[in-house]
């Protein structure tokens, strides 16, 4: 808990600049504080101040690329020569007994240094396998979707349990003072509890944008949202800079006199620095959000080129622009990965649709140096099964699957874990989401069983009473 | 989703559930005992067992794999089912999922999977089926034991019966006004803290008018309670709590407290996130409630066995139904498979809001193991479990692709006057065309499936088939929610008892498929008192049991659990701060004695919210001033001994209406249901779009469409509670996106324009104009000053405007309504003094 005598201090700057001088005054006595302790930029205020990991954070930043619908790790990242040969027979896996194995239709080989074994579905991706940490002995509870991926979010299918992202932020706090710290790009409908709080202060949860702003605003499509308008609430449709300045100094002016009538108001407080947070926001977020900065060559990497990669592109560039920023944990969507049929056709227009952006992204990190601090990380809910759907689909695998991690503090050029010989169930380096979350937080820094929260009488965790961190990943 | 007829029957609700609910799939105790016959155990012995062991247990025995969660080793694993279900409904083969696996009906179930058993084998499994499923085995029977003492667990404070003591003598004896006083002035003098001055007349009633209505005091009930106040300032105080207390939009406030407790939505959230059309009628019920003054211990009977009670007419009735729905609106994850799942979930939650909300503790944690801290041990869970499982639940929804759990919903005896959602007799007719097409559709496509199946073809018509079902499904539900007249239907959601009750297994860690010993219904054993029930009947669930168990004056939690809660929405903090859990790792009572003095007094007075309420905004404590004083700050910064009162945010519902309230807007009559009703049978975000959840109304907050992920903006950012959890006290943030909404939303931007155009309209000169401004925004006359830094903000923001090339008088307009804006963001119109 902050003592009373720092409220006091912090109380006393902003009820000195009780009247008269008006915002141009508040920022230059902010600053000259912010210079006196030594810190860079405007102090991020209260609950999301950055705080100290556990240990030695290998990883400051996060940028989850989430797949929905689960994506076959059979025809991507996990290589298995023995169901291509045993393609047609019948398996002897698990509950689909007697069904036909379906050898991946795409051809594998191997990449980088490393030589990890990679399809031929992941061209771009492909060249960047000496930093891919590939997890192929994932696993999770359940084989539906909506469940399994409240599970990768939260942990718990179950109860309404803070997200991946709040417990990040509640941990580090965030880095920037005009930014949120954790944002979520292209969050469709009815996925709040992916990006909630829960019973964790609601500060913590994501502030969900949806897409690129400007006219092609392509990062989210369907209803809504085709004004341009990617924030809600970004701009005022009366005043311009000025006069909402104006206003938001007389707004100040009355807010400092009760400031100083209450004498001791850290809610007041709190009040005056969200209205300055929130109006540097107008002017930061568009900006970073408006990709016209970024030149030919940037666009060109991401693949932003108004063709298939463009959507995606944008999504994966504005994550760049946001960790970059200094947000603290960043997610993009992209969806339509169920295949139960059609998977001939579809899967290789989904791989096309995230390759070249992911492997921009990767590129740009790298090239800016902040892939060695971000953690770059590719999910879908579970995984497929190794045997057919209708001669052309594959049905869900909750029992055996692959994601991958990048930059961050983990091994590249590095394979962790297997599936049997057909990649129907984990049998070694098993990683179940729990284990999946220890690691993540682990390479924040953060000690995922000391990572706790009190709520109604006990302390709550995000792996709960679980969770191995998988030391072998470390770089 | 048709719906369940109930018939009317007013002499004896208890026979309604016998009478006229459906088969519940569970079978009577009395059928189980006669399958136990020596001969059919015979059968069993020669016919079956040895089939079990020689085809089955490799895959469903403990001593090998326990295939999908199915154990066939043991009776009770047989009964039990595995993750689809229950396999086994005795007496009935063709319902029972054994058969159909072992006859290789369904191609999901083949089984054995390898080679099918010989016919006459199948043909004595029938049989057996057919006589009950007579089991001999006892299994190797797990028994959860428990290391809980409950003797040495009920020396806990909160498990001992409150005593009423006399209150405590204080030094400063002309502070007190109230026995309460007594008790908060007695801690303060023991800390060397004297109490904070009276407040100021307006901030008093700013305060009072917030808490008790909701709303802020207009200008006229400001000066004329300014001048009753100069007469005689206790009078004209005691007078404005008799008449807050009465108002109609008191209920709309107090209501909405409980709403948060009993975590009230308008959808199922999770996963699916369906609308719930018909949980406004509990909303409008919990409010009525309040503004009755009806007695807390009969409300609480009537949500939690309102079906079960006696009654005297329809109208009692329909009301007593409505109150069930307490039950029934919480959070569902409705594309669970496993219905056996679903069914404990759903048990569960229920726990988890009545233990929560009615005792202040948090059973539901001993559903995996004995609770951690309190002395509630795994059995006494599953005891409680019994009763919720005996009940059956009425909570609606359509059945599309992913929901697979929806169920009827009740139909009211009372039809409403003017039903929502009626047809004419041409959409009626339009839509039965639809479905009947969309039928024929669906058959067809069926039939092309088992043919292309057949052919070994690919199934793309799947697809189709999952779409024209989707179709159907929509369909249906519309039409059931009418008449043949196509009059809406008047449902509503709540409970009714199963025919004959459920005896709880209690399950190892929770899980479904490691069933330990059976238990009988029943209660917290911590909880135990004189006049608690031996055993529970075997007619009923034993929810009207458990409804009076829960208000016995003998059970210690009920009453202090509620006077906390009241305590705390006045005080801002409870005497337990945390008021949802008065259990061994919830917070001690700041003041014990006094907690227990008005939880006696409670009960005393009839469980009578209004009159706690009014002895609590009665007492010189609540009416302190909030004044800082630094050296009462440093000794006791959480303000735990009322040295003043706390300042504090207002609830989102509040800042909503206060807003409008100043512009002059608020539309005090109840809409009729909620655009969630209008919306009807759909997911959150369909057809109950975000535009409309967001649409601009005027009406008061707390009429507001509150579905779960789903909230509009206006209470969204303001932490609202979360209808998923059990919310006794509410977060207060401070988000930029709260910022945002101020600087920018459209709806603030109209309210300070519209109270602009009202300031311009009852106010001719610009001083009276800017004087009204404070006295609408902050119920109180503005200072010299104030006046003066306002008159310069209108100066130079019109010189601005116009310098930008605005027309003067435009300018102008637009400066008062930035002003007016302003006011209606700032920190004093947002909090309470």
């Amino acid at each position: 808990m902050i003592s009373p005598q720092e409220l006091f201090s912090r109380r006393a700057a902003l009820r000195s600049i009780s009247s008269g001088f008006g915002y141009l005054a508040f920022a230059a006595l902010a600053d000259q504080q912010a210079r006196a302790e030594n810190k860079p930029g405007p102090k991020v205020p209260g609950p999301l101040a950055p705080r100290e990991p556990h240990f030695p954070a290998r990883a400051k930043r996060v940028i989850f690329l989430s797949m929905r619908g689960a994506p076959s790790h059979v025809d991507t990242f996990d290589y298995k020569p023995q169901l291509s040969r045993d393609d047609g027979k019948a398996g002897a896996s698990g509950r689909f007994r007697g069904a036909r194995l379906l050898g991946s239709p795409w051809e594998f080989s191997q990449h980088g240094e490393s030589g990890l074994w990679i399809s031929e579905l992941m061209p771009e991706v492909s060249a960047h396998a000496d930093d891919l940490c590939l997890l192929n002995g994932m696993h999770t509870d359940l084989p539906n979707h909506p469940q399994a991926q409240v599970q990768m979010h939260t942990g718990n299918h179950q109860f309404v349990r803070p997200s991946l992202g709040a417990w990040t932020l509640y941990g580090l706090g965030s880095a920037n003072a005009n930014l949120p710290g954790f944002i979520a790009l292209n969050a469709g409908n009815g996925t709040a509890q992916h990006f909630g709080s829960a019973f964790l202060p609601a500060i913590y949860q994501a502030a969900r944008f949806g897409g690129a702003g400007g006219r092609r605003n392509v990062a989210r499509r369907g209803r809504g949202n085709e004004s341009g308008e990617s924030v809600p609430n970004i701009r005022n449709r009366n005043l311009d800079t000025d006069l909402q300045r104006m206003q938001l100094d007389y707004v100040q002016k009355l807010n400092r006199a009760k400031l100083s009538q209450d004498v001791h108001q850290p809610d007041v407080e709190g009040v005056i620095e969200s209205f300055e947070l929130a109006f540097r926001m107008q002017d930061e977020v568009p900006e970073l959000m408006d990709l016209s900065s970024e030149s030919k060559e940037t666009l060109g990497l991401y693949g932003i080129d108004g063709g298939e990669t463009d959507r995606f592109g944008r999504q994966c560039l504005l994550a760049r622009r946001f960790v970059e920023a200094g947000v603290r944990f960043v997610e993009l969507t992209h969806g339509n990965w169920d295949h139960h049929r059609n998977l001939s056709e579809d899967l290789p227009a989904r791989c096309n649709e995230i390759d070249k952006p992911i492997a921009g992204l990767l590129a740009d990190l790298k090239r800016r140096d902040l892939l060695k601090d971000t953690l770059v990380v590719w999910a879908g809910e579970f995984g497929r099964t190794p045997h057919g759907q209708g001669g052309d689909g594959r049905d869900h695998n909750n029992k055996g699957y692959t994601t991958w991690m990048a930059g961050g503090g983990v091994k590249g050029g590095f394979r962790y874990g297997a599936t049997d010989p057909h990649g129907y169930e984990a049998v070694e380096g098993k990683m179940h989401i729990h284990d999946w979350h220890a690691t993540i937080l682990h390479l924040l820094g953060l000690d995922h069983e000391k990572l706790t929260y009190r709520h109604a009488g006990r302390d709550f965790r995000l792996t709960d009473v679980h969770g191995v961190v998988a030391k072998e990943i470390l770089a | 989703m048709t719906k369940e007829l109930l018939v009317k029957m007013h002499t004896h609700p208890l026979l309604m559930g016998l009478v006229c609910l459906g088969a519940s799939g569970l079978m009577p105790a009395q059928a189980e005992e006669k399958a136990a016959s020596a001969e059919g155990v015979k059968f069993f012995e020669t016919k079956i067992r040895p089939v079990l062991v020689e085809y089955c247990y490799q895959c469903h025995s403990a001593e090998e794999k326990i295939k999908g969660g199915l154990r066939l080793d043991t009776r009770e694993g047989l009964r039990h089912g595995g993750d689809s279900g229950p396999v086994m409904e005795p007496g009935k083969p063709e319902e029972s999922l054994l058969w159909t696996a072992i006859t290789w009906q369904d191609g999901d179930y083949e089984m054995p999977p390898k080679q099918k058993l010989p016919e006459s084998v199948i043909a004595d499994f029938r049989k057996w089926i057919e006589m009950g499923a007579p089991d001999p085995r006892e299994g190797e029977k797990v028994v959860i034991k428990t290391e809980i003492d409950i003797e040495e667990g009920r020396k806990f404070w909160a498990f001992q019966n409150p005593e009423k003591v006399n209150p405590p003598g204080v030094e400063a004896g002309d502070w007190p006004r109230s026995g309460v006083d007594h008790f908060v002035l007695a801690e303060l003098e023991e800390a060397g803290l004297p109490p904070a001055r009276d407040a100021d007349a307006d901030v008093l009633l700013r305060r009072l008018y917030l808490d008790l209505i909701g709303l802020p005091p207009t200008p006229g009930e400001f000066s004329s309670y300014g001048e009753a106040w100069r007469r005689d300032p206790v009078a004209a105080y005691r007078a404005k709590v008799d008449e807050l207390l009465a108002r109609p939009q008191f209920g709309e406030r107090w209501g909405r407290h409980w709403l948060d407790v009993a975590r009230y939505a308008e959808s199922s959230g999770k996963e699916i996130n369906m609308t719930y059309p018909h949980a406004w009628r509990y909303r409008d019920y919990v409010i009525d409630s309040f503004n009755r003054d009806k007695p807390y211990d009969q409300f609480v009977r009537e949500q939690i066995a309102g079906d079960l009670l006696p009654i005297e007419s329809d109208e009692e009735w329909q009301e007593n139904l409505i109150a069930t729905g307490f039950l029934a609106l919480g959070p569902k994850g409705l594309n669970e498979r496993n219905p056996r799942q679903f069914a404990i979930d759903l048990a569960d939650e229920q726990i988890d809001v009545t233990t929560q909300a009615i005792l202040g503790l948090t059973v539901s944690c001993a559903r995996c193991h004995d609770h951690k801290s309190d002395p509630v041990p795994t059995a006494d869970y599953y005891a409680l479990s019994g009763i919720f499982q005996s009940t059956r639940t009425y909570f609606g929804t359509i059945n599309l692709a992913v929901g697979r759990r929806g169920t009827k919903l009740l139909e009211l005896p009372v039809a409403d006057e003017a039903p929502l959602r009626s047809m004419s007799t041409r959409e009626m007719n339009f839509m039965k065309e639809r479905l009947a097409e969309a039928e024929e559709r669906f058959e067809e496509l069926q039939r092309q499936a088992r043919e292309n199946r057949r052919d070994g073809g690919n199934n793309n018509i799947q697809q189709q088939i999952l779409r024209v079902r989707r179709t159907i499904t929509g369909f249906r539900a519309r039409l059931n929610a009418v008449d043949s007249k196509g009059i809406g239907k008047t449902l509503g959601m709540g409970v009714q008892d199963y025919p004959s009750p459920v005896e709880p297994v209690v399950l190892v860690r929770g899980e479904l498929d490691k069933p330990a010993q059976k238990v009988p219904r029943g209660f917290l054993q911590v909880l135990a008192h004189e006049g608690s029930p031996e055993s529970l009947p075997v007619d009923g669930s034993g929810r009207l049991e458990l409804a009076q168990w829960l208000t016995s004056p003998e059970n210690p939690l009920t009453a202090r659990v509620m006077v906390n809660r009241i305590w705390q929405k006045l005080f801002g903090q409870g005497l337990v701060t945390s008021t949802s859990n008065f259990g061994a790792t919830g917070q001690a009572p700041s003041h014990p004695a006094l907690l227990d003095y008005l939880a006696v007094g409670f009960m005393e007075d009839g469980w009578s919210v209004k009159s706690m309420i009014r002895e609590l905004v009665n007492t010189r404590a609540y009416q302190m001033s909030s004044e800082f004083r630094e050296e009462a700050y440093l000794k006791d910064p959480e303000n735990v001994l009322l040295w003043r009162f706390t300042p504090r945010r207002l609830d989102a519902e509040i800042l909503r209406d206060a807003m409008l309230c100043a512009s002059g807007e608020i539309d005090m009559d109840r809409p009729r249901g909620s655009m969630v009703a209008t919306a009807g049978d759909t997911v959150v975000g369909q057809r109950l779009s975000p535009e409309l959840i967001n649409r601009e109304v005027t009406y008061r907050s707390v009429y507001l469409p509150f579905v779960r992920d789903g909230m509009p903006e206006a209470l969204a950012l303001f932490d609202p509670a979360d209808p998923n959890l059990v919310t006794g006290e509410r977060e207060s943030t401070n988000v930029p996106g709260q910022a945002l909404y101020l600087l920018n939303n459209g709806f603030v931007l109209r309210r300070g324009e519209v109270m602009a155009e009202r300031l311009i309209k009852e106010a001719d000169k610009p001083r009276e104009r800017l004087e009204l401004a404070f006295n609408l925004a902050y119920g109180r006359k503005a200072t010299t000053l104030e006046l003066e830094q306002a008159r310069e903000f209108l100066w130079d923001f019109t010189a601005a405007a116009v310098k930008k090339g605005d027309e003067r008088r435009e300018a102008g307009y637009q400066a008062l309504g930035a002003f007016c804006q302003a006011l209606l963001i700032s920190a004093e119109f947002r909090y309470l003094n």
